[in-house]
């Protein structure tokens, strides 16, 4: 048995599996599969300072090795988090409240509200389903520096985790931006934008038109971001996109990301993240790695020949 | 509700389009009728969510249309033997209070087969007034099933077999006679609409199954939500399929 355990912004998780947000709503529902106390922590449902309906169905496409989702963040607001899901998953797991807004003030409010009762928040600059504010605080460096230092000063007791958009320029410009603004640490990816056609009807599968691309399918582009991220910053980052397997959250972890999120594939397998969990800790025993630390940030680049251009 | 790794016992065409699908659980699965199952396919990222038709021990029968890729994948590649992951049972199902002694039951399609499981489990027990609509004759299956109802009336929409017209004309045309006490119903969201507007004012509990595209079927990701009456929303997969008709838009 390896030690599992990961120190993220002086919070210890049991181990670096989190389960990501939007796929796992306060955790309830998986309890009913499996004891979700086994989990490094749970990213949870997307909270506004009031509730949000969301977008209208069909909210969820399919296409090869990646889904398209377009859900809008609806969550019952951040009040009812606190009154009825936070007690229960407090007592469960690490708490890593996902916050989101359309305007400053909103995530301010919410952020303010959280302070001190999570383990830690997650800015969600990102989401590509929502017309105003989502992922519109999420592109440009300047705006992403600004959003996470005004909510950083609205936290004095809880650290803060900026989460970034894959739809931008540069990820180490917007990561450097997010660690210049105040961030304790980062996740990425969140969702790519795209779209998914019904041709019999011609028209978009989702109501929304696009929706965002997350899956199996968009792994090695994660990877990627994630590498040039932790490599663009000296905070924690946390790595996600894609993973559906022990050997997935592996390469992440050498690749720079302190901890990982699953998402979609508690879809597929509703047992993903226990048999992830597992996973890692078989692959550590079985190649002499006393402690799922020792994996981060082990990846050595080929040398390159120097092309002639 | 559990994830379990079912055998598939058999899996064949039933009628155009339509298989049969009747897989072994791990053990004995009590599932209430108008529950449904989610199948994990191998190669897809979306598990289906297919309603149960007949769960009997460790045996549960669903029926689905090949509509798509994961479906046609499903008809294909899972002969008998073969291993299917699936989470089961989910949903509220149907629920028949002890003083509805008289029910009519009002499909279409599809919407036939979670309906084959209330008939099932009220044979003997109840009235059944059954109303299956299908497109024509070569769509129709699962007429053994249906028969266990009191009273059946098919109906066909080119008139083939039995009533021409919809399940819900047929059912219409003879509501003041059979005054149901309650009534089920599952299909397209048309003839759901219709049901609803022709049964609205009569004070009769009208109980539909709705069906939704889904992510995580369990009721975490917000994906299959219908409006209720009202603005609210609802999740199709946890707090449906089943609704009260007044209770939702269609």
């Amino acid at each position: 048995m390896a030690d599992l355990h990961i120190d993220l912004c002086g919070i210890r998780l049991k181990n670096p599996v989190i389960a990501a947000s939007g796929t796992f709503g306060f955790g309830r529902e998986f309890d009913e599969i499996y004891d979700i106390s086994c989990l490094g922590g749970v990213a949870t449902k997307g909270i506004a300072s009031v509730p949000w309906a969301g977008n209208p169905v069909p909210r969820i496409a399919e296409s090869r090795g990646v889904i398209l989702n377009a859900v809008g963040l609806q969550n019952p607001g951040v009040e009812a988090f606190l009154a009825e899901d936070l007690p229960w998953l407090k007592q469960k797991t690490r708490v890593i409240a996902n916050v989101v807004g359309r305007t400053y003030e909103d995530y301010e409010a919410v952020c303010a509200r959280l302070d001190g009762l999570v383990d830690m928040v997650e800015l969600n600059i990102s989401c590509p389903n929502v017309t105003c504010g989502g992922m519109a605080f999420g592109i440009r460096p300047e705006a992403i520096c600004e959003i996470t230092a005004r909510v950083r000063k609205q936290l004095t007791k809880t650290p803060l985790m900026v989460k970034l958009s894959p739809n931008v320029e540069s990820i180490p410009a917007n990561a450097r931006a997010a660690e210049r603004g105040g961030a304790d640490c980062l996740s990425l990816v969140n969702t790519f934008t795209g779209m998914a056609v019904d041709i019999e009807r011609r028209r978009p599968v989702l109501a929304n038109n696009t929706g965002g691309v997350s899956g199996a399918g968009i792994k090695p582009i994660a990877l990627r971001m994630v590498y040039e991220a932790a490599h663009a910053v000296s905070i924690p980052v946390v790595g996600m996109g894609g993973i559906s397997c022990a050997e997935d959250a592996i390469e992440f972890m050498m690749a720079g990301a302190v901890a990982v999120q699953v998402g979609t594939q508690n879809f597929t397998d509703t047992r993903a993240c226990p048999k992830i969990i597992a996973g890692i800790n078989e692959w550590c025993d079985t190649h002499g790695v006393a402690a799922v630390g020792d994996l981060v940030n082990t990846l050595k680049l080929n040398e390159k020949e120097r092309g002639t251009c | 509700m559990r994830e379990i790794v079912a055998t598939v016992l058999e899996n064949k065409r039933i009628a155009d389009g339509i298989y049969s699908l009747t897989f072994a659980a791990d053990e004995e699965t009590v599932v209430r009728p108008g529950q449904f199952c989610m199948i994990g396919l191998v190669g897809f990222p979306l598990r289906r969510p297919i309603a149960v038709c007949q769960a009997a021990g460790e045996r549960v029968t669903v029926c689905y249309q090949v509509r798509g890729s994961g479906t046609r994948s499903l008809a294909r590649d899972y002969k008998a033997g073969e291993k299917l992951s699936v989470l089961l049972p989910l949903g509220n199902g149907f629920f028949v209070a002890p003083d509805e002694k008289r029910i009519a039951v009002v499909g279409g399609g599809v919407g036939i087969f979670p309906l084959i499981s209330l008939i099932r489990a009220c044979a003997g027990k109840k009235e059944i007034y059954a109303y299956m609509g299908f497109r024509n004759r070569a769509a129709l299956c699962m007429e053994y099933e249906m028969q266990r109802a009191d009273h059946l009336t098919l109906a066909t929409d080119d008139g083939s077999v039995g009533f021409h017209g919809t399940s819900v004309q047929a059912f219409m045309s003879e509501l003041d006679e059979v005054k149901p006490d309650a009534v089920f119903a599952c299909g397209p969201t048309p003839m759901l609409r219709a049901l609803k507007s022709a049964m609205s004012g009569r004070g009769i509990p009208v109980y539909v199954s709705l069906e939704e595209r889904m992510g995580c079927g369990i009721g975490a990701c917000l994906v299959c939500v219908c409006n209720r009456t009202g603005g609210a929303h609802a999740r199709v997969c946890k707090d449906g399929p089943v609704f009260e008709i007044g209770d939702v838009e269609l």
